[in-house]
């Protein structure tokens, strides 16, 4: 039955036999997600046909700067967007063979906070001040377990422990105004992981918080992962917490996924002219040499974008076939994939 | 809780004492001699004198107050000078008629307000929306007295369904009291029901944005439960300013409506003292209509710290 409904699909991505297997181990795949915002230039989606795949228990990272579309496709994931504006034009995403962008909203409110689950950016608005810490974990509890609200609270106890919020007993009863920023995202991570997720999307979770803070709830995070099995989308700009957290990273530009693949070749072997660029702009403390490095110029709004590859106007290899014709996502070597015409950049050296 | 009560309490009084005077002086600045009035066609200067001298109108004005205030403050808001009853003995039997006409009018207010506000916060931007705003925008500008004889004049004049106008006692015949409180309720509570709606559909809006909402559905929580726990709650702070405020209003008296029902209510004596001159019950009635203000203000301090949990530390 459902490899029958998997079957149409297949013949989009021919000639790869990985494609089912890897189906099969995966917890998410996504396939040519789109997502439009009314109001946008006509052709010009916000999310763009981004594919990418999330193994069981392992982590993906989604790189990219701010504005390229992390978020959107996140909250799409969850079904978080608010329709409108924002309108899901083309693709799937089966999570546990299941493709979520077809099921109903009250289906997609089963799933989420019980199967997915997903932490925001920011930890001081994300929690609602007129009710205390316990009620709110303990209702997602009730919502999806189906206990009473007294059992709920003890679960929500357990969380706040696993969390490691020191009194929790105390905090249960706590508002969230009573809390910091750090103490706050911590209550999230709690909230999100009380019904065991299979997958946790946390967009940014650190970037609000505090420096000293941000290693202490990232160490959390993967410890809590490690724990329970759980697959984790790991939104960030921070190239220093992909290298540390992810197995697979898929890098993203204006909207589309540029590069995928396994976190050693994506560091070590970066294909994509933009991949590249962000490589070279991470700051080191072992070699100085001269000038951070930058990617030249910024992303084109909206209704300037390039028909073909987005990153035709920043791209020192671009010539009139990226301008026009967008490249595929082409598989590289096994497992990575990079969206460029000059890929792999080792065959081109001459012509640049 | 109790200390911030008191706290609210001690703050109420320096305007009870500024309203006071407020109330005297504006009394005094009045165009018109009240002893003229008393003393009818009777224009003896010994019996005016008299008269002068029984009422303490000879006293000065600083005295005259100090007088009135304390005498006021004892419960001796002094006697009508027209009716030779006493302003406290007026003002008790007509208050709890218009306390009753302001509770239905606000129970009719709030039920068909925020229900209305809700929905077209949610269905923003749908014909559901722009329909809700259309009525409410017409609750506004059809005045009262208007909807209140169209009501008469086709509820009971023409379907003979309610009483057009009279007052019973809810001791005396409790239906018969809902029955004729039916429609001045009405009148009264669909005008305020406009602007609650208004006021709880741009709370609703603002509060629907906001990140807590976002996490409420990521737990996977009903819209149901999104909109009438995380949102409505959040958006209840302006709802609860406006209704007390609403509830003081209707108390210092629906004039209009209570002329048109023919309510023996606050808004009716008010009415009739200041025509007549009244001096003595004008004064009580706006003494009492501030007192109530000043309570229903002190309610929504009270309703704040209940509704909002982060106000409890300054508390």
């Amino acid at each position: 039955m459902a490899h029958e409904a998997t079957l149409p699909h297949l013949r989009e991505v021919k000639g790869s036999g990985r494609a089912i297997s890897s189906e099969e181990q995966a917890l998410l795949t996504v396939q040519g997600l789109s997502v439009r915002f009314d109001g946008a230039p006509k052709d010009v989606n916000i999310v763009d046909d981004v594919s990418f795949s999330v193994a069981r228990g392992k982590t993906l990272c989604l790189v990219g700067e701010s504005g390229c579309g992390k978020s959107v496709t996140s909250l799409a994931l969850m079904g978080l967007l608010p329709t409108p504006p924002a309108r899901i034009v083309a693709g799937r995403a089966l999570f546990d063979g299941q493709d979520l962008l077809t099921l109903s909203e009250r289906e997609r409110a089963d799933i989420r906070g019980d199967r997915m689950a997903m932490i925001f950016q920011e930890p001081m608005t994300s929690l609602n001040p007129a009710f205390t810490i316990g009620d709110q974990i303990a209702e997602g509890i009730v919502r999806h377990r189906g206990i009473s609200k007294a059992a709920a609270m003890e679960r929500a106890l357990d969380m706040l422990e696993k969390v490691r919020i020191p009194a929790p007993e105390k905090r249960l009863r706590a508002y969230p105004h009573e809390m910091s920023g750090g103490m706050r995202q911590r209550v999230m991570i709690a909230m999100a992981l009380a019904n065991d997720p299979q997958l946790l999307i946390a967009d940014e979770p650190t970037t609000a918080l505090d420096v000293t803070i941000q290693a202490q709830i990232l160490t959390l995070i993967r410890r809590l992962q490690e724990e329970t099995g759980t697959a984790m989308i790991l939104i960030t700009h921070d190239l220093g917490v992909v290298a540390e957290v992810a197995d697979e990273v898929a890098v993203m530009y204006a909207g589309r996924v540029v590069e995928t693949g396994p976190v050693e070749a994506i560091f070590e072997d970066p294909q994509h002219p933009y991949t590249i660029g962000l490589m070279g702009s991470v700051p080191s403390l072992g070699r100085r040499q001269g000038r951070l490095a930058t990617i030249r110029g910024t992303v084109p709004p909206a209704e300037l974008m390039p028909k073909g590859c987005r990153f035709t106007t920043r791209c020192p290899f671009a010539d009139s076939r990226c301008a026009n014709d967008p490249p595929p996502l082409a598989e590289i070597r096994p497992g990575h994939k990079a969206r460029c015409w000059y890929a792999p950049l080792e065959e081109h050296r001459g012509a640049a | 809780m109790l200390r911030y009560i008191g706290r609210r309490i001690l703050i109420a009084i320096p305007t009870l004492i500024i309203v006071s005077v407020l109330v005297f002086a504006l009394q005094k600045l009045l165009p018109g001699d009240p002893v003229l009035t008393m003393a009818g066609e009777e224009r003896d200067p010994q019996v005016l004198e008299y008269l002068r001298e029984r009422y303490r109108l000879n006293d000065p004005i600083p005295v005259q107050y100090f007088v009135w205030i304390t005498e006021a403050m004892r419960g001796n808001l002094g006697i009508s000078l027209r009716t030779d009853i006493p302003v406290l003995d007026l003002i008790l039997s007509k208050l709890p008629v218009t306390i009753e006409l302001a509770i239905m009018a606000m129970i009719v207010a709030l039920a068909i307000g925020i229900p209305a506000g809700i929905i077209s916060a949610v269905r923003k931007g749908t014909t559901v929306d722009y329909a809700a705003n259309v009525i409410a925008l017409s609750g506004l500008s059809i005045p009262n007295f208007w909807l209140g004889i169209m009501l008469i004049m086709l509820v009971s004049v023409r379907w003979q369904l309610l009483p057009a106008s009279g007052f019973v006692p809810p001791t005396e015949d409790l239906w018969l009291n809902i029955k004729t409180m039916l429609m001045p309720a009405f009148v009264l509570g669909t005008g305020l029901a406009a602007s609650l709606m208004r006021h709880t559909r741009s709370a609703m809006l603002g509060v629907l944005r906001s990140d807590y909402i976002r996490t409420a559905r990521a737990k996977g929580l009903l819209s149901r439960k999104v909109i009438l726990k995380h949102a409505l709650r959040n958006a209840l702070m302006p709802i609860v300013t406006l209704s007390t405020l609403l509830f003081g209003e209707l108390l210092a008296g629906a004039v209009l409506t209570e002329q048109i029902f023919t309510i023996p209510g606050f808004g009716k004596l008010i009415v009739d003292a200041v025509f007549n001159r009244d001096y003595a019950v004008v004064q009580g009635v706006v003494l009492c209509t501030a007192v109530g203000f000043i309570i229903m203000n002190l309610l929504a301090d009270v309703l704040y710290v209940v509704v909002n949990p982060r106000l409890r530390h300054s508390a």
